[in-house]
């Protein structure tokens, strides 16, 4: 064998070149071609220096390699179709179960294993992001375990795992939203590991890297976020997507907010609202706007707010979230107390307290009363002022908050005893609280 | 569940889409392929999986036709990549499957020593001290990793370097080669482009 491929002649074919470059050759003609390179023959080192130079690679002709795609791509599409259709029926069969229900019903059910139910589960995440986490956090798991449970053969095991990496950065951003960090991490570490086995897709690679910018962010790793960010916006830059662009930058300006830099999170919740597609996710763009809204309220720039509110509110009103309509009344509240119209400041912000405590969220009940406090202090109604501190006092409390903010809470609740609170001791007690990671407060915690 | 998740189902003209772009792209899909030198069955598979993940994703992707040739052309340089990790598979066995025949005649055996050393001599001193080891004395990656100080974990990665530079010197300049370290999400410079 070894003789015969000495002697194979002076040169292999180019078709065994060819098929020996492209690994269509067998075992043993690979033999002979690898002997004869060894030989240091020039002449065949320069027929494959560069494969076009071969014969049958000029001739390339990809016709029927179109023809047969647009086929197979049509197949696949009829029953794409079937299952996206069935999909939507599952998603309203299933969303007036209880959770556990719902948990049966998809871990024993082959009807719920199909990827247009693991997308539209997945995307509902998101809106339950911004209305409900827990829910959105249990609605996550469900569509982890669909993904987990999708058929390789039939939708590829790449883009399965493009999925399965979709469905853990989905959870890890419920988990951050919840402030479970520890188990966030964890997650967008397995949504990594998955998307190094998927199809490569860029955006799908930005869709992770966005979720995980907002966790760094939410750890205080700014630089890091803002990393992950550029990369976002490089990854949209070169797939033509504004919306995504303008996704990241609106993201980068919640985090410039919650990095102290007010000025910039403005400028950039402005540029990312140019850019972003506001049929396409309309809590979002609420939910920039209201950021907005709140970075101009908070610089002083009241009138600007107010004008800004007026233009948004239809959007707010088109939407209809409860809680939306709750937080634009509480920030028209602060704005008119801005603007040093204290009657109408106390009545939008009582009302916006008394949904809020209807609502049981005693939390953020007792973080819009420290609006009420400053209106107090402005006013001098110190006996108003102690019910208030008597009333929130032990809700921030029970919270796990710096150590900062309590000794700002007892420096205000001694103050408060002696109806003696300034407008300084509230907003120290405000900046401390804002300071703590717990206190999301008036702001959106942004759930894109 | 939600309005925003229902209205992404109703895409009636989703099938028309997808074939229109595959038309209206496939001047510059045509050129991608070209300039990348892949065989039209290979640009079969890379084309169908591109337009199926592009079904499967519709909603998610804005502007489909960047999509599809950003795509098409990452495909393209994996495909190469994966090529390459064949051919470098090819040689190494044929190298081994060349020392292990019984049969060779001495003088046949010192030729193609003498032919394995001279192209291992053009290697940096790395790679000439693993590849004589792996040929020369038989070693397993286990035996070369313990003798020349490398982790086990790594020796896979730094065996593949290695054959990859003796399959680049055996051809001479024969085949593309991206540079160490290139992100999966960064072009390839030195690659075919598209034109």
């Amino acid at each position: 064998m070894y003789q015969e491929s000495r002697k194979m002649g002076d040169h292999p074919s180019s078709g065994l070149l060819f098929d020996f470059l492209f690994g269509r050759s067998t075992r043993h003609r690979n033999r002979q071609v690898v002997r004869h390179l060894l030989d240091g023959c020039a002449v065949c080192a320069a027929a494959v220096d560069g494969v076009p130079s071969l014969p049958r690679a000029q001739t390339f002709d990809y016709a029927a390699a179109f023809g047969r795609v647009e086929r197979a791509v049509e197949e696949r599409h009829h029953d794409f179709a079937v299952e996206r259709a069935e999909a939507a029926e599952r998603l309203r069969e299933i969303a007036v179960q209880p959770f556990y229900r719902q948990w049966i019903m998809v871990t024993e059910s082959a009807h719920f294993r199909t990827w247009g139910f693991c997308v539209l589960l997945l995307d509902a995440c998101r809106e339950w992001g911004f209305q409900d986490p827990p829910r959105a956090l249990h609605t996550a798991r469900l569509g982890l375990e669909i993904a987990d449970r999708l058929d390789r053969e039939r939708y590829g095991a790449a883009r399965v795992n493009d999925l399965r990496a979709r469905a853990w950065a989905t959870l890890a951003n419920a988990e951050r939203i919840l402030n479970d960090f520890r188990a966030a991490e964890k997650s967008f570490g397995r949504a990594e590991r998955l998307l190094k086995e998927g199809t490569g897709d860029p955006l799908e690679a930005a869709f992770y890297l966005l979720l995980k910018a907002s966790l760094c962010g939410h750890q205080q790793r700014f630089s890091e976020a803002f990393r992950l960010l550029d990369r976002v916006q490089r990854t949209a830059r070169r797939c033509g997507d504004l919306h995504l662009c303008g996704k990241a930058l609106i993201t980068r300006g919640f985090l410039a907010g919650m990095a102290h830099e007010p000025e910039l999170s403005l400028q950039l919740l402005r540029e990312g609202l140019g850019l972003v597609d506001p049929g396409a996710e309309p809590r979002l763009v609420v939910a920039a706007c209201h950021n907005l809204i709140l970075g101009l309220t908070e610089s002083g720039r009241h009138q600007e707010a107010r004008e800004l509110l007026e233009d948004s509110r239809p959007l707010y009103q088109r939407l209809g979230d409860s809680m939306n309509l709750i937080r634009l009344t509480w920030i028209e509240g602060k704005i008119a107390l801005g603007c040093a119209e204290l009657g109408r400041a106390e009545a939008l912000l009582l009302e916006a307290r008394s949904e809020l405590t209807e609502r049981g969220l005693a939390y953020d009940a007792a973080l819009l009363c420290l609006d009420l406090a400053r209106l107090y202090a402005r006013q001098g109604r110190g006996a108003e002022m102690r019910r208030l501190a008597e009333e929130i006092l032990p809700i921030f409390q029970a919270r796990e908050i710096g150590r900062e903010a309590v000794s700002a809470l007892i420096v205000f609740q001694k103050a408060a005893a002696m109806e003696t609170v300034t407008l300084g001791i509230v907003q120290e007690l405000s900046d401390s609280l804002q300071e703590s990671r717990a206190v999301p407060g008036l702001r959106f915690r942004e759930s894109l | 569940m939600t309005s925003s998740a229902m209205a992404t189902l109703d895409h009636p003209e989703l099938r028309e889409s997808l074939n229109n772009l595959l038309r209206s792209s496939r001047p510059r899909l045509e050129r991608v392929l070209r300039n990348f030198e892949v065989p039209p069955e290979d640009a079969e598979d890379i084309l169908q999986d591109a337009q199926l993940t592009l079904l499967y994703k519709w909603d998610k992707v804005r502007s489909p036709e960047s999509w599809l040739i950003g795509t098409v052309k990452k495909k393209c340089i994996m495909y190469w990549r994966k090529r390459r990790g064949s051919l470098c598979e090819a040689v190494d066995t044929a190298i081994l499957d060349l020392i292990a025949l019984p049969q060779a005649p001495d003088q046949e055996r010192t030729e193609l020593t003498c032919d394995l050393n001279r192209v291992l001599s053009k290697l940096s001193a790395r790679c000439r001290s693993l590849l004589k080891l792996r040929y020369g004395l038989g070693y397993g990656p286990t035996e070369v990793a313990e003798q020349m100080g490398y982790q086990t974990s790594s020796i896979r990665k730094v065996t593949n370097r290695c054959l990859a530079a003796l399959t680049r010197q055996l051809l001479a300049v024969g085949f593309h080669v991206a540079p160490e370290g290139v992100g999966e999400d960064d072009h390839v410079p030195g690659e075919p482009q598209d034109g």
